[in-house]
């Protein structure tokens, strides 16, 4: 594993920033390059959960006051030194955080503004909490008796290098995470969280570790500003403006980069300070209103991310391929042996019944056709069976293990993937990381590099290889499509479910596709295709099953299902478009 | 009817159509089909006002409306059903259909439009009152359908009716088409499902990498050898 320089970049920084309070310069400076690493702490903490996943948290005050009102107390109250006061702020910050993540991230609805509104009414539900009891009573804590602990050549400087420490760690924290595994599922939870569940990220658990150490780190920060501030009141603390602040500087570094809220920070805290000491500071702190819109308005994604495509023209190197472990057992034809046993299989969406009961075999390597009306439950089936949806009543047997009630992420890891009628590609996410993502969760490769070497692997496969640096709305849809293929077999899956994927091919790209599906399944796969192209069903299925109502209509193969009386009337219509699609098959 | 002359469109810096001209009489049925990244939809969207042409002109009915807003190409009576439906999902079918019928004239007819709209697809008379997007994917294409007709356009631009539709459907669907048509709708129809395309389409134009590569009737086209190659399938 190579050795990176960002981490090394960052300690000789800080190492350096450490010598500031020897250079004998005012008080003032002290403070202020205080409060710009107070606001990095803030702000890219802020990020590891909200700019990485999306889930924009307007309670970082609550969190933040969380660690400043559990210092002020123990300090005032029960004269705690201050240095030990800070890991109960870190600790007692991150509980309120998970204890509401584990909550609300347990609620499907709770996303977006949903959240953003949630975390804000905690804010004030706290604020008002402490403002009513003993640990504020109204009057706000005084700290004028607590003594200072002095680190550095001058009494200033404690906050400063307090503060530096924190930002180092969180800075460090931050790269960290964008970097690894973790990172991953945080971002394609940013782009689309069912997709990211269904290719094997835990989503629940990676957002509840994220929020954790957001909170943590906000703690503390809280914590060192209470002796900063010295008198801590509510009304300062448990705001929106705080929120408001951190979510600015992020956005106008850039969310989707770990350093971006830093630049944000430091950018608009130094902007705010440029002006309050003159004369000017109303017209001031309007010009900052104005070169935020701007920036905001022209840079959406941040500066950061704008000044790295200024400068970095060459785009990145591509990994090189490497060969993929050969599939457990290569298998040309189907088995009797059944991979995936369904029966009894009920879902109904508000009373209304999508499937009613339907038994389904699977065996191991054969290419079982799905086919009905629209309506009839097929992509129903496919959403139970990879656990987008909860079954109600039945069983899904995988391999000997029953799998309905499982997490979809935890079905992933089993071996079923899936791809989805629509395509639903991570749009922020290049297509190399797009398949990597699939070969970092559902592959279980753990190492980012080597899940991108395999994911070459797989776009060679798809014929996409030229494609891998270019974001997934680039595509059309022809590719977009071979990109879900791409993404499922990039997990090693035993049971691949495609959900219509030739539909909006052309008749010449279907073929391309029919080819591929064949490609897949002879690397070892076990292929369950829903479909309505009828010639391409024709061509590459060994059986078919017919579903109408949510309920088994046929059963059986191909040419011989579509003969018979109730599919034609319930699905295909007159014979004619039958006798049509067999002849374009045998054409 | 309509003329659309050296339309150019791009995205960024990236070019979709590089110039496209075709023609479209009062009363015909146009397909046009050609490979995925051909221009397809962008030409369809240009043509609802969605997207700017970047040069070139569209003239429906001697106005140039090239440079007009898209809810103007509305009232000048072109209506679209866009690819992926783009239903009001939340909203019930009825409702869906009354938003159709928003601009003064439209409003005018809108009791007589919507018992058109239930001929044309007696499915969705017992479906009003549900939510469209609990619908199944043929019904939800009849809902934009009967959405788009509810703004009484002169022209019809659809963008692969047939996307995700069963067989059956499908060839409901064609034959609702042919019946909008018939009682004096133009339509511009953007399909996959060629062999569906040239049966019902009077005329139809090939694009290619976002230019027209071939024009005529179906039976023309159909003869070229690679044009059944490359849209038929081997």
């Amino acid at each position: 594993m190579k050795l990176s320089r960002t981490p090394l970049v960052i300690l000789l920084a800080a190492l350096a920033l450490a010598f500031v309070p020897n250079l004998g310069l005012p008080a003032f400076y002290d403070s202020l390059l205080y409060l710009v690493l107070h606001w990095v702490v803030l702000a890219t903490s802020w990020n590891m959960l909200s700019g990485y996943t999306g889930y924009f948290s307007f309670g970082h005050g609550a969190f933040f006051g969380t660690g400043l009102y559990t210092s002020a107390t123990l300090m005032a109250r029960f004269d705690w030194p201050f240095l030990y006061t800070l890991p109960v702020a870190a600790a007692l910050a991150c509980g309120l955080g998970v204890a509401l993540g584990a909550v609300v991230f347990r609620v499907k609805g709770v996303r977006g503004e949903v959240f953003a509104l949630l975390t804000l009414a905690v804010t004030f539900v706290i604020g008002t909490i402490i403002v009513n009891t003993p640990i504020d009573g109204g009057n706000g804590v005084s700290l004028a008796g607590v003594a200072v602990p002095k680190i550095g050549p001058t009494p200033s400087s404690t906050f400063y290098l307090l503060a530096l420490i924190t930002a180092t760690v969180t800075l460090l924290i931050a790269w960290g995470i964008a970097g690894s595994k973790l990172g991953a599922g945080l971002f394609a939870i940013h782009d689309d969280e069912d997709a990211a569940e269904v290719m094997g990220v835990p989503t629940y658990r990676y957002k509840l570790i994220a929020f954790g150490i957001s909170c943590a780190l906000a703690g503390v920060a809280g914590g060192i500003h209470a002796l900063f501030l010295n008198y801590v009141t509510v009304g300062e603390v448990f705001t929106i403006a705080v929120p408001l602040t951190v979510v600015l500087m992020s956005v106008l570094g850039g969310s989707r980069h770990w350093a971006g809220p830093a630049v944000g920070a430091v950018a608009i805290t130094l902007l705010l300070y440029a002006f309050t000491g003159s004369n000017l500071a109303v017209a001031g702190k309007a010009m900052v209103g104005a070169i935020l819109i701007a920036a905001i308005l022209f840079m959406p994604e941040g500066v950061l991310p704008r000044l790295q495509r200024w400068l970095v023209r060459r785009p990145p190197a591509l990994p090189v391929a490497a060969p993929v472990p050969a599939a457990p057992a290569v298998r040309t034809a189907a088995t009797t042996d059944v991979l995936l046993q369904v029966r009894g299989l009920h879902k109904a969406f508000r009373g209304v019944r999508a499937l009613a009961g339907v038994d389904v075999d699977v065996r191991r390597g054969e290419i079982l056709g799905l086919i009905g009306p629209n309506g009839s439950g097929k992509s129903t089936f496919i959403n139970v069976v990879s656990g987008h949806h909860a079954g109600d009543r039945g069983s899904v047997v995988f391999e000997g293990r029953n799998l309905l009630g499982r997490a979809a992420h935890g079905i992933a890891r089993a071996g079923i993937a899936r791809t989805y009628q629509i395509p639903r590609p991570f749009a922020h996410c290049s297509v190399l990381d797009n398949v990597a993502l699939a070969a970092m969760f559902g592959g279980a490769v753990p190492d980012p590099d080597a899940a991108r070497r395999q994911a070459m692997q797989w776009l060679d496969f798809t014929r996409l290889h030229d494609k891998a640096h270019v974001r997934p709305d680039e595509l059309n849809l022809h590719q977009r499509k071979f990109l879900e293929l791409a993404r499922a077999l990039a997990s090693r899956p035993r049971l691949v479910l495609l959900d219509e994927v030739l539909c909006g091919l052309n008749p010449g790209e279907i073929d391309d596709a029919v080819a591929l599906i064949r490609r897949i399944r002879d690397q070892g796969s076990t292929i369950v295709f829903v479909e309505h192209v009828m010639r391409a069903v024709v061509a590459l299925t060994d059986r078919v099953v017919v579903f109408n109502h949510g309920e088994l209509l046929a059963e059986g193969a191909a040419a011989d299902v579509m003969q018979r009386p109730e599919v034609m009337s319930a699905y295909l219509g007159q014979p004619a478009p039958l006798a049509a699609a067999l002849g374009g098959a045998h054409a | 009817m309509l003329e659309v002359r050296d339309l150019q469109v791009a995205y960024g810096a990236a070019p979709a159509l590089w110039g496209v001209t075709l023609d479209l009489k009062a009363g015909e049925l146009l397909s046009v089909v050609g490979p995925n990244g051909a221009g397809k939809t962008t030409l369809v969207n240009t043509l609802a006002g969605i997207l700017r042409a970047r040069g070139g002109h569209i003239v429906l009915e001697g106005r140039d409306l090239t440079q007009w807003p898209a809810h103007r190409f509305c009232e000048a009576g072109i209506a679209v059903v866009p690819e992926g439906r783009r239903l009001f999902t939340t909203m019930t079918v009825l409702e869906n259909l009354e938003l159709g019928s928003l601009l003064p004239a439209a409003k005018a007819q809108r009791q007589a439009s919507l018992d058109a709209a239930l001929a044309l697809f007696p499915a969705l008379k017992a479906k009003l009152d549900s939510a469209a997007g609990e619908l199944s994917g043929g019904q939800q294409q009849m809902v934009a359908i009967a959405r788009a007709l509810m703004t009484r356009p002169r022209l019809l631009l659809l963008d692969e009716p047939s996307l995700g539709l069963s067989p059956l459907v499908v060839h409901e669907m064609f034959g609702a088409i042919r019946q909008v048509n018939a009682s004096g709708v133009s339509v511009l129809l953007v399909e996959q499902n060629v062999a569906m395309a040239m049966q019902v389409a009077t005329r139809a134009y090939v694009l290619e990498e976002g230019r027209v590569v071939a024009e005529g009737t179906p039976n023309e086209l159909m003869q070229r050898p690679e044009i059944q190659r490359a849209y038929l399938g081997a």
